[in-house]
């Protein structure tokens, strides 16, 4: 399905799910043709999620409880950082809205070496951009707006696709459990100063995706989250 | 512009610097008990001499006593409002750092089946 002409050994990919057993089955197998180590983080889901990921071949890590995606995404690093020769990170969202072959790109980006980490943009110039229209005004905004995003030139506040080396995985620390950990990673790059750039990507769109995606209005808890984070002890 | 003014002003800005820079150490936890020593003494006066809380009032701009304590509730309410919130969210930090661990432990690989 995908001609594989990069070393996927050593790669790693994070997939945080939350009860996502319709779907992360293929998401997993897709993962799997090309990349030898997927682990699947079921983030407490009450229908089989980590059944479906684990018998299409991924390592399975089961919150009991939910905790969310950030809290998600912390364990899979904290598990893929602990197997034996893994070198690249990846976070890959469950619903299948983000394409194998971008990941494969994005690794490639990485192996040049000149960078710590990958970020995936919907909005670089050249690739269409398939995000409907409100939602891209209010990402693009939160990009611009954002003195950190602006100063490291990143164009996308909330992309699912990041591709990262060992160096970050490492001294990854993200305490928001829920969607504000999108903004605590940026603020984490530039705090620890690793290298960053980004890779257009492709996010497909599909009625699954739009429906478990977070609403809008989920951005206030983003913002306020934002301000607060610091101010607790870690 | 009177004293109640400038009091409730500098409470909210204070509320708002303890929001800003809370960080619970043993120092700042002595200054809440000592702060409740002060309030459990204050409250005993009020009640022993209500009477008292209007001349404090009127020292302050405030007419009457019982308008003073309400707006001294009000802040105090905040207060604790803001740092249960804080608390909180300290706890479910190290929740999840707590089912961090128990999931990391329970591990499955796909070789296992």
């Amino acid at each position: 399905m995908y001609v594989v002409d990069i070393d996927t050994s050593g790669v790693w990919i994070i997939v945080p799910a939350f009860n996502e057993a319709q779907v992360i089955g293929d998401v997993v197998a897709d993962l799997r043709s090309v990349f030898a180590h997927v682990v699947c983080v079921d983030d407490g889901s009450g229908d089989g999620t980590a059944g479906v990921a684990l018998r299409a071949g991924a390592h399975v890590v089961s919150h009991p409880v939910n905790l969310g995606q950030g809290a998600a995404i912390q364990t899979g690093v904290e598990y893929a950082r602990r197997r034996p020769g893994s070198e690249v990170f990846a976070t890959f969202d469950a619903d299948g809205q983000h394409r194998v072959k971008d990941v494969m790109t994005m690794v490639e980006r990485l192996r040049g070496g000149d960078v710590d980490i990958v970020i995936g943009t919907r909005f670089a110039g050249s690739t269409i951009s398939h995000t409907p229209p409100v939602k891209r005004l209010i990402l693009q905004a939160a990009a611009c707006l954002s003195p950190i995003s602006r100063r490291l030139r990143l164009t996308d506040a909330h992309n699912g696709l990041r591709v990262f080396n060992r160096a970050v995985a490492e001294h990854l620390n993200l305490t928001m459990s829920g969607m504000s950990h999108a903004g605590e990673f940026i603020k984490l790059i530039d705090e620890n100063r690793w290298r960053v750039a980004e890779e257009p990507v492709e996010i497909l769109y599909t009625e699954y995706s739009l429906a478990k995606g977070q609403p809008l209005l989920n951005g206030v808890n983003i913002v306020f989250d934002g301000f607060l984070r610091g101010r607790l002890r870690r | 512009m009177n004293w109640i003014q400038v009091l409730l002003i500098a409470s909210v800005v204070a509320l708002l610097v303890y929001l800003l820079r809370s960080r619970t150490n043993a120092k700042a936890k002595a200054w809440v008990k000592v702060g409740y020593a002060l309030f459990v003494i204050a409250a005993v006066y009020a009640i022993l001499r209500p009477d008292d809380t209007t001349v404090v009032a009127n020292w302050l701009g405030v007419d009457r006593g019982a308008d003073l304590l309400s707006y001294a509730l009000t802040i105090a309410f905040i207060f604790t409002t803001l740092s249960t919130y804080l608390r909180f969210k300290q706890l479910e930090l190290r929740y999840a750092q707590l089912v961090r661990a128990v999931a990391l432990q329970s591990a499955r690989t796909p070789e296992q089946g």
